[in-house]
């Protein structure tokens, strides 16, 4: 078979991280090839790549489209090259109908105005090819997720796209609307079509693909043909590799007869939208001293599950929760401070910081109260405190008076953690804290952890990367599709079991 | 505090007093008029009056909102008091207090209902403007309502036509002047106790200096005409406990918290939407200061008073450095911005300038204070 696209060498650089290491990968006409890999393995920064949203000389390495070199400026050039991404935000106009955005700035037309008959009369041409009942003037608004997809996989069709890729397709898409799209992707494969297929549902993978690439760690391990593999071979190229020196060494404290500090019974909750999962039975113990890892895969509902316990996140059906032996069910973010429950959040950006504003306005942001006198702040009692945790953090900027936004990934890390510890609370939520960090910055908030629990606290630690879950944690629940998928304590954990109790398959 | 708030842009704030003296040395070349103590007390007026307005605006912008009924909101709780006091007969406290009731209700009700339905402020408060100013009109039927029967002074017409006694007035700005920097020294000693850095003892004396200088100054330019006109303390009053509020309280940092970034603020444990109608209660407090003064500086309440007084409002913070999407801004820089538009408005009157060209001229200086709001926030 002709290969349409080769990879070889590719080496991306982000500042501080090696994002994809002399990744080599083969694509060919005809074949639905999929990318399996950890997050953070390099598979998104690939697509990039290929996309065109990385140009050309912002990486190394060469890209091959038909045999000849492909030096993709922008997307429309790869566009243009006959390669279409699709990932999980859609590029569609809800007000706008069916064929609208199927011809999408390419409109048919007759004059120099739009001609309608004509559009809908090849939308409605495309959609019977592909055996979809569906309305051309229908507003795509108005359709479900899988549907949406559909479309914008027929807009690729109409492009004379000739390399789809599709990023975690049926992340979101229902068993059924999941047939219909494999279904669909099968005729595009008959018709010559090349298609890379990313998603963690390895049943998917092993339903639909030809070939499997495993990336890890940003490198290319293997490819292999689906018929000749198993899954459990494939987690095992996906997981194989060894801790590093990272961790401080860890000896779990004894606990008899102590009652925990965070104690989970039983919840039930409803995701205020659809695309987030419901979480279901979900019971847990945390003592003091202790950290408990959540592992999961994207969408299993981790960063959720400590958002609702911090009384910031979906509807509580059933379930209740207690807070160093008292009630917690009333959950507000307030509350929950006030009550020494704390969350350092996942994406600083969005969540965690005020970034047009000071390193010391955002450090004491959670703890104003405790700096009031009688409705008054204390700014010189304010500042005082800051100063303690700008050095203890070893926060890299100038002063307290520096803007926030400035600082580095790593750095404005450190001032989440610092302004979440500021509370002095008794159990610490701390989401994804090394995120896009160095590993420096990596050693440094690992240690702060360990500190934490010397000091007595307990910590819920989420996290995408296993090796950082299982260097951390004294146990570790990995939960899958909202419910718990296994649970494991340390001297037990071994990749291979959390990644198939994440993917739900007993090991 | 100052290590608690970013360094705004240099350039503003070279621009500010540039422009300030620009507009001074324009209208002051065409009318010499222009800088006599009367139409300097006259300027100075309403300057209070747009200033009290700006000053209550600059709480609701730093959150990331607006106000568009603040105008209608002016001419309406000045035409309740008027009423009360001219055809109802009340004593004029009595029916200030009233009005002053009516308009923290109308603003907390408008607060309220951004925030529990979720309607966006710009349109609730567009709302608003019509709605109040038909309210207003019913108030007032039309007609022209004086603020006092005959010839009796009280206390809504004294708002306008009382001015400090001369020694009193001179007393009262020196008493000022020691009173800020006697907070300024204690603050310094303070700070510096706890290790805490501050600018040089040089530069924190020639402040002081150029602040006592300032105060004294317009004291003592009031006194060549008739004195401290009482708006102007109502301003000094509003200014100095918004700048209390803003920077010394929770209550200020949570506005700047959630114009900055509203998800943080509420996974900061905020909460959020009392902070949000508080801000707008307080709206209510500066709406019904500046109905009073605007209405007893024209006499009476008419149809149109308060008219477009939002948006000289909004301009004067945004000129002053505020932010339209939140978070930023200072009550230094509102009470420029307000100098500034007062300046303009005052300066134009003076040279008879036609209503449609001052029209014109007042939507231009909005446009271009928004124009650098946004170039400034873009380089951010």
């Amino acid at each position: 078979m002709t290969k349409v696209l080769a990879a070889r060498s590719l080496t991306k650089r982000f500042p501080g991280v090696v994002a994809l290491r002399e990744v080599t990968f083969e694509l060919r006409a005809g074949e639905i090839h999929a990318l399996c890999g950890e997050n953070g393995a390099g598979k998104s920064t690939l697509i990039k790549l290929l996309a065109g949203i990385h140009p050309h000389g912002s990486y190394e390495g060469t890209l091959e489209v038909d045999g000849g070199p492909a030096e993709f400026g922008s997307i429309r050039e790869a566009e243009a090259a006959g390669i279409a991404v699709i990932t999980q935000e859609f590029a569609l106009v809800d007000a706008l109908s069916v064929a609208e955005n199927i011809f999408l700035g390419r409109e048919p037309k007759r004059g120099w105005r739009v001609d309608w008959l004509e559009m809908n009369r090849r939308a409605k041409i495309l959609l019977a090819e592909f055996g979809l009942a569906l309305d051309p003037e229908t507003p795509v608004g108005r359709l479900g997720i899988g549907q949406k997809q559909l479309v914008e996989i027929l807009r690729a069709v109409d492009k004379r796209t000739r390399i789809l890729v599709l990023d975690e397709p049926t992340a979101a898409l229902t068993q059924q609307e999941v047939a219909v799209l494999a279904e669909q992707l099968r005729k595009l494969r008959a018709r010559g079509t090349a298609c890379i297929y990313i998603s963690h549902k390895l049943e998917e993978v092993f339903a639909l693909a030809d070939r499997i690439t495993v990336l890890r760690d940003g490198a290319s391990v293997c490819t292999l043909v689906a018929s000749e593999t198993t899954a459990k071979d494939v987690i095992r190229h996906m997981v194989g590799r060894e801790l590093g020196e990272l961790f401080p060494d860890r000896v779990t404290p004894a606990k008899d007869g102590v009652p925990p500090l965070l104690r989970v019974q039983n919840l039930e909750v409803t995701a205020p939208s659809r695309g987030n999962a419901d979480l279901h039975g979900i019971s847990f113990e945390l003592h003091a001293g202790e950290v408990l890892g959540i592992g999961g895969l994207m969408g299993a509902g981790r960063t959720e599950l400590l958002l609702h316990l911090f009384g910031a996140w979906g509807q509580r059906r059933r379930g209740n929760v207690w807070l160093a032996g008292r009630p917690h069910d009333d959950a507000t973010p307030r509350r929950s401070i006030a009550r020494g429950l704390v969350l350092a959040t996942e994406d600083r950006r969005r969540h965690g910081l005020v970034l047009g504003q000071t390193v010391g306005f955002n450090l004491s942001l959670a703890s104003l109260d405790a700096f009031t006198r009688g409705g008054l702040l204390d700014a010189t009692a304010e500042f005082t405190r800051n100063r303690e945790f700008f050095s203890a953090l070893r926060v890299k900027a100038p002063d307290l008076a520096a803007c926030v936004g400035s600082l580095s990934g790593g750095n404005q890390q450190k001032v989440v953690l610092g302004k979440a510890l500021m509370t002095a609370p008794q159990v610490v939520m701390i989401d994804e804290p090394t995120r896009g960090i160095d590993v420096g910055a990596k050693a440094e908030i690992y240690a702060l952890i360990r500190r934490l629990t010397n000091e007595g606290k307990a910590v819920l630690l989420v996290s995408s990367e296993l090796p950082e879950l299982m260097g951390l944690s004294d146990r570790i629940l990995m939960l899958n599709r909202g419910t718990v998928g296994g649970t494991f304590t340390r001297g037990g954990f071994q990749p291979e079991m959390l990644l198939a109790a994440a993917m739900g398959r007993a090991a | 505090m100052s290590e608690n708030m970013p360094t705004p842009g240099r350039i503003r704030h070279l621009a500010m007093p540039l422009a300030l003296a620009g507009i001074v040395v324009f209208f002051a070349t065409r009318e010499s008029a222009f800088l006599g103590p009367r139409n300097l007390t006259q300027l100075l007026v309403e300057f209070s009056i747009t200033g009290t307005l700006a000053l209550g605006m600059f709480m609701i912008l730093l959150t990331g909102q607006i106000d568009l009924a603040a105008g209608s909101g002016v001419g309406l709780i000045g035409g309740i008091a008027a009423v009360l006091v001219f055809q109802q007969g009340w004593p004029a406290p009595l029916a200030l207090a009233a009005g002053l009731v009516a308009a923290i209700l109308l603003w907390t009700l408008m607060g309220a209902l951004i925030v529990r339905q979720r309607i966006p402020a710009f349109i609730i408060t567009l709302g608003g403007l019509l709605v109040l100013k038909g309210m207003f009109w019913l108030t007032i039927q039309n007609t022209t309502v004086p603020v006092a029967r005959g010839d009796q002074d009280n206390l809504y017409s004294l708002l306008t036509t009382y001015y400090v006694p001369k020694p009193m007035g001179l007393i009262l700005a020196a008493g000022l002047a020691a009173l800020l920097a006697g907070l300024a020294q204690r603050r310094r000693r303070e700070r510096l106790a706890n290790g805490i850095p501050e600018p040089s003892l040089n530069r924190a004396r020639a402040i002081t200096a150029i602040q006592s200088a300032g105060i004294l100054a317009v004291a003592v330019v009031c006194n060549l005409f008739r004195g401290l006109p009482v708006p102007l303390l109502i301003l000094a009053g509003t200014a100095g406990a918004v700048h209390f509020l803003t920077r010394h309280t929770p209550f200020g940092r949570h506005l700047y918290a959630i114009g900055g970034n509203e998800e943080a603020a509420v996974l900061a444990g905020i909460e959020v939407n009392r902070v949000l109608i508080g801000a707008f209660a307080l709206m209510g407090v500066a709406v019904a200061l500046t109905g009073f003064m605007t209405t007893a500086y024209a006499g009476a309440s008419t149809t149109t008073v308060g008219d477009l007084m939002e948006l000289d409002a909004i301009a004067a913070c945004v000129i002053g450095g505020t932010a339209l999407k939140g978070g930023r801004g200072t009550v230094t820089g509102v009470i420029f911005g307000a100098l500034i538009m007062a300046a303009l408005l005052n300066g134009m009157t003076l040279l008879a300038v036609s209503p449609e060209v001052k029209f014109i001229a007042r939507g231009v200086v909005l446009a271009l204070a928004v124009w650098m709001d946004v170039r400034l926030g873009a380089r951010e």
